[in-house]
């Protein structure tokens, strides 16, 4: 008997075999999104996925959702509009880097301001990887990209600082390889009542690898990834010039806060 | 009735788009007839010339503005300076005589109605155009003073209600007083 | 009654002296607009002060935006989760919103645009967004945009904009303008049992059974509720009749051929027009918006000294209204096209009159209207 992988009751039917490259760290992401889900007896169809463009923004095309797609960095300003008609429908958002942080910037700045109630979960493979590995503003300095022949000359963005410091509420990093912690702070995230990040640093092997490392092996990628992370507590210990350049990994920030709500929170005062 | 041209011009703060409003909101809400009104104003949020213009008839108007005004109001003298010429040959000109000189040539269809300084008796130089809009009630009878008063207690916040309709009757009365 | 009970109805009937923008906001929601989201702009920015007292009050929810573009992809989002959604901008802001009239029309949301014609950066009148209305997304895709001339046609035109949305699925736009949006004017407001609104189409399908794409040729789908299992796909990729991204050129085709022919088909249906003095002209004026009204005085002008000329005034701008035009330009011997703008539509009123009779243009772009004087002069101009 061909026995069937458990989440593939989450897929879509006609969606297989999926587009992401061998070795990407996307469909790793998409089984811990399915083992939180599973694990916290979450029902999809009464979720709204959505995502952007880039690799990331196609995990979401694959679930049995309803799904928002393929408009590059709006993914929280349709969020927005779902969550203040609709505040009970639950809203996972899976973001690219240049999705989220480039494009979308403005948009993340201030849902996460505003502490819009969704989750974002944010793959960073640390480069523009469906157009072909161009330059991102996660892309480590030094390193080179498509466009970053001589090396990238710009500072990178921390991007969970940056959801910090304009509001959100939850934020945490991991990396792929570590599903345990990565499956926990999807459910965290996804229990969490306002605006939720977890950033997972991810491999792209087929474009950052090669241009970045001069490998597509994704274990030299995940390895090279490895060797750049500190937990938080190891990352204390350390000055700012010594963390500089590593994956500083762990939950940063959980506190609750009043979501957004937009006017309808005026309704009464309108009486 | 023919369309009917009317200019208000002053500074910023005196009131001059707020009396078009409430002139035409008499007009068209308890008068039934048809109004149109705009204005312009300098992009400073406050003070600078400003001015307001507004069309009175029985039939719809496609006409937003004219240049032909049947009555101008001028409160202040570098706007009447720009906007008498679009009084037409037999138009009414109505100016406050101590903000505003009378136009050489145009003494005899000048109206003189020293509305800010009847309305400082008053007590509040703001109720001026009050006075302005209870004199033209009485001289041109384009709207009533029952329909004037209505809508000045639906639009003024309450506690000015009262100061405003006095101010109406003293307009009211220094037109007759005129006659 | 007190304001704010005063605001809890929906349609507040009567007779008022109203600025264009508020009679916008009275007409959104009249028509049932439940979500406004809009960024600061003038000369639009009445209708968002409108919006954020009004929404509330009726139950709805209002935002601003932190850009133009957070804005019409709020409405594109809150569209999809079963609002009736509408965004408002003036021509430097309508430049933004043009991805998620993309977006929008390639996924089908109803949604309603605003874009308060503006130019010289300011509150300057202007017909000049004509064409970028029409053509201003990437892609092959239809819009449906209706001009109104004054303070009561922003109010009528504004509801008929939520029909249209919900009728085909599309983004309707509103092609406001600074002269009307600022300009005051009566205003008669129905009884609400006057007022025809039409609602969301949702499918009596269940899950499973329902495509969310699947519609007869040149029809719009229903709907399917958000959070309710059917799983819709809304991507702006070229999708099947579920959803399913699919780079098939003939299911791309197919889609196609059904997002705009559902409204280059229906043309007919959509397309409205009003004539005045035309059963025996022999010249004509084609004018839209703000321009309809000093064409129609100075029509009337050059009636009374015996110049045989009518009005066609384009409610509808596009789609185009093929036929009446058609019908006018075999009709008269010249058409003269007024447009604030440096002469854009007048093109397309070219292009339709196919040669039957010469086209001239009238145009003016200084930040004001024509006045009836020189539409007045063109069209004896043309007589002689």
């Amino acid at each position: 008997m061909i026995k069937q992988n458990p989440q593939r009751k989450h897929i879509r039917d006609d969606k297989l075999p999926h587009f992401f490259c061998p070795g990407c760290g996307c469909g790793q992401v998409l089984n811990y999104f399915l083992r939180a889900v599973d694990e916290e007896n979450i029902n999809l169809d009464e979720m709204v996925t959505i995502g952007g463009v880039g690799c990331t923004a196609r995990i979401p095309v694959y679930l049995k959702t309803d799904t928002l797609h393929g408009v590059h960095g709006r993914t929280l300003a349709w969020a927005t509009g779902i969550k203040l008609h609709k505040p009970e429908i639950p809203i996972v958002i899976f973001a690219g880097d240049g999705d989220l942080a480039s494009i979308g910037g403005n948009h993340f700045i201030h849902a996460a301001r505003r502490n819009l109630d969704v989750t974002v979960i944010l793959v960073n493979n640390l480069n523009f990887a469906m157009t072909g590995g161009q330059v991102a503003p996660s892309t480590p300095s030094e390193l080179k990209t498509m466009t970053a022949p001589y090396g990238n000359k710009e500072p990178d963005f921390d991007i969970c600082k940056l959801a910090i410091a304009a509001g959100a509420t939850y934020v945490s990093r991991w990396t792929t390889d570590r599903p345990n912690q990565v499956i926990k702070g999807i459910k965290d995230a996804m229990k969490h009542k306002g605006f939720s990040l977890i950033e997972i640093i991810s491999q792209c092997p087929t474009h950052f690898g090669r241009y970045a490392l001069d490998s597509g092996n994704p274990q030299v990628l995940l390895d090279w990834i490895k060797d750049l992370t500190l937990t938080k507590t190891q990352a204390d210990k350390l000055t700012a010039q010594e963390q500089k350049g590593k994956f500083i990994i762990g939950e940063f920030i959980k506190e609750d806060k009043p979501v957004y709500t937009g006017s309808s929170v005026y309704k009464e005062a309108c009486q | 009735m023919k369309p009917y041209n009317i200019g208000l011009c002053g500074f910023g703060g005196q009131g001059i788009i707020l009396t078009a409003v409430v002139l035409g909101t008499t007009v068209v809400t308890k008068g039934n007839r048809y109004a149109v009104q705009t204005q312009s104003y300098g992009s400073e949020a406050r003070g600078g010339q400003c001015q307001a213009e507004l069309i009175i008839s029985d039939n719809p108007i496609n006409a937003t503005s004219s240049e032909q005004k049947d009555i101008l109001i001028a409160l202040f003298q570098s706007a009447l300076d720009k906007y008498l010429p679009t009084l037409k040959e037999e138009g009414t000109l109505i100016i406050d005589p101590k903000l505003v000189k009378v136009p050489a040539g145009y003494e005899d269809r000048t109206i003189e109605v020293p509305a800010t300084e009847m309305a400082v008796t008053l007590g509040n130089r703001l109720v001026a155009n009050m006075i302005l809009l209870g004199y033209m009630q009485q001289r041109f009878n384009l709207f009533s003073k029952e329909d004037l008063i209505e809508v000045v207690k639906e639009s003024v916040p309450e506690k000015y209600i009262n100061l405003n309709i006095k101010a109406i009757h003293e307009g009211i009365a220094y037109a007759k007083k005129e006659s | 009654m007190s304001e704010k009970k005063a605001y809890q109805e929906r349609v507040q009937s009567g007779v008022h002296f109203m600025a264009g923008n508020y009679a916008t906001v009275e007409g959104a929601i009249a028509a049932g607009c439940d979500f406004f989201a809009g960024y600061p702009i003038t000369p639009a920015n009445e209708i968002s002060e409108g919006m954020s007292k009004r929404l509330p009050a009726v139950g709805g929810a209002f935002m601003q935006g932190e850009d133009e573009l957070a804005s019409i992809f709020a409405v594109a989002g809150a569209s999809l989760a079963g609002a009736k959604a509408m965004t408002a901008t003036a021509s430097a802001g309508f430049n933004y919103k043009q991805e998620g009239i993309g977006y929008a029309s390639a996924i089908e949301a109803p949604c309603v645009i605003v874009d308060v014609q503006r130019c010289r950066g300011e509150n300057f009148a202007s017909q000049a967004d004509v064409m970028q209305m029409r053509w201003g997304a990437s892609g092959d895709y239809e819009t449906i945009c209706l001009a109104p001339s004054s303070v009561q046609e922003l109010f009528d035109y504004t509801v008929k904009a939520f029909n249209l949305a919900e009728t085909f699925r599309n983004p309707v736009i509103v092609m406001s303008e600074t002269t009307i949006a600022l300009m005051r004017e009566r205003l008669e407001i129905p009884d609400p049992k006057d007022l025809k609104i039409l609602n969301r189409r949702y499918t009596h399908q269940k899950p499973g059974e329902y495509m969310t794409y699947k519609a007869n040729p040149n029809q719009a789908p229903d709907f399917a509720p958000l959070g309710k299992g059917y799983h819709n796909l809304y991507s702006i990729n070229p999708h099947d009749e579920r959803g399913g991204i699919d780079w098939d050129p003939e299911v791309f085709d197919k889609l196609y051929q059904r997002i705009t022919g559902k409204i280059s088909e229906n043309k007919d249906q959509i397309c409205e027009t009003q004539s005045y003095h035309m059963s025996d002209a022999s010249l004509a004026v084609i004018a839209y918006g703000s321009e309809v009204r000093p064409a129609l005085d100075a029509v009337e002008m050059a009636r009374a000294g015996g110049i045989k000329v009518g009005l066609l005034k384009l409610v509808t701008v596009w789609p185009v209204a093929e036929k009446q035009i058609k019908e006018v330009a075999s009709q008269v011997s010249a058409i003269l096209s007024v447009e604030m703008n440096i002469g854009k539509y007048s093109r397309e009123i070219e292009r339709v009159s196919g040669g039957r009779c010469p086209v001239h243009y009238v145009t003016k772009n200084k930040g004001s209207g024509h006045t009836k004087e020189e539409i007045y002069q063109a069209i004896k101009e043309v007589w002689k």
